[in-house]
């Protein structure tokens, strides 16, 4: 049922315009906004690590970064999902497409964890030192981030 | 020496067979590449949210730009080591594409702009003025034009 589905999705008109004609500028359009993503992300986590930025308060740095993350990210998911209708069953075989969503599963589940839990005291520690789940949090972040880059070039190298 | 005489050349160097024969280590030194380049983007982009007077506007652009735009000097340093790898491991991807000289006139006109950043950021008072605002806005363009310049050198 899912061949059939992804066989169908890649002969829809829209796929078909990106694999023949607009993949470069789609694909090109996904890692400016992935570098958005991943720069602002960067700046946020190094903050919460406690390594940059560290004058400016926690919440206040996220606050001003992050509305640009969501925007970036937004743009990526259309971006990405228009490649992966170009070639579906291509990609959805591909192992390190899967990492990449795997890894995108666990950096929303890091960041859900941190929101839920140590943000909820963040008024403690917002203006001093992270404490060390908050630091820890931001380390697997920037891990994960980096993999999925990592993860992301490594499709077009494996990709059929 | 033509171009191609010397992408020869470069392709034969000790250096670059290493790279070449090293399983997956064009593509590794690509990743190190756009990893740099995220960062630069966002540091790029918080120096220019705050010079056209948005971002982080609790820190006087002066200090913002004394902490980020030498971490900028530092990922260009890294972008130019692991673009000059990547260089040498593939000669003929490169030196013969029009696109890759377009990527390198862009980065050119960022280099300069990064440095009107860095003296605007030491100009008294901070003004979010129009043609800052427009500059501002320039840069960005710039560094994702180079993105994407850089993209393409893959479809030439």
């Amino acid at each position: 049922m899912i061949a059939e589905f992804l066989e169908w999705l890649q002969h829809t008109s829209i796929a078909v315009s990106v694999s023949e004609v607009w993949f470069p500028v789609v694909e090109s359009f996904h890692v400016v906004t992935m570098a958005i993503v991943a720069g602002t992300i960067f700046i946020v986590d190094t903050r919460l690590v406690g390594l940059t930025s560290t004058r400016l308060p926690f919440s206040y740095v996220s606050d001003r970064m992050l509305p640009w993350t969501w925007g970036a990210f937004a743009c990526s998911v259309v971006t990405g999902t228009l490649m992966f209708m170009s070639n579906a069953t291509g990609y959805y075989d591909n192992t390190p497409f899967r990492l990449k969503m795997g890894l995108l599963l666990l950096a929303g589940v890091n960041m859900l964890c941190f929101q839920k839990v140590t943000f909820r005291r963040v008024s403690e520690w917002d203006s001093g030192r992270p404490p060390p789940a908050a630091r820890l949090a931001g380390l697997i972040s920037l891990a994960l981030w980096c993999a999925i880059i990592g993860s992301g070039r490594w499709i077009g190298f494996i990709l059929d | 020496m033509t171009l191609i005489g010397f992408s020869h050349w470069l392709s034969s160097t000790p250096l670059s067979q290493v790279i070449q024969r090293t399983h997956g280590a064009i593509a590794s030194i690509q990743v190190v590449h756009i990893i740099c380049l995220a960062t630069l983007v966002g540091l790029a982009l918080s120096l220019s949210l705050r010079v056209a007077g948005r971002g982080f506007t609790a820190e006087p652009l002066s200090s913002l730009a004394g902490r980020f735009v030498p971490a900028m000097w530092v990922c260009l340093c890294a972008l130019a080591v692991s673009g000059s790898l990547l260089i040498i491991a593939e000669p003929f991807r490169t030196i013969r594409n029009p696109m890759f000289y377009t990527k390198m006139s862009l980065l050119l006109v960022a280099i300069v702009l990064t440095l009107w950043v860095s003296s605007v950021a030491r100009r008294e008072p901070e003004r979010a003025t129009l043609p800052r605002i427009a500059v501002a806005a320039l840069y960005m363009l710039v560094w994702f034009g180079i993105i994407v310049a850089g993209r393409f050198i893959a479809y030439r």
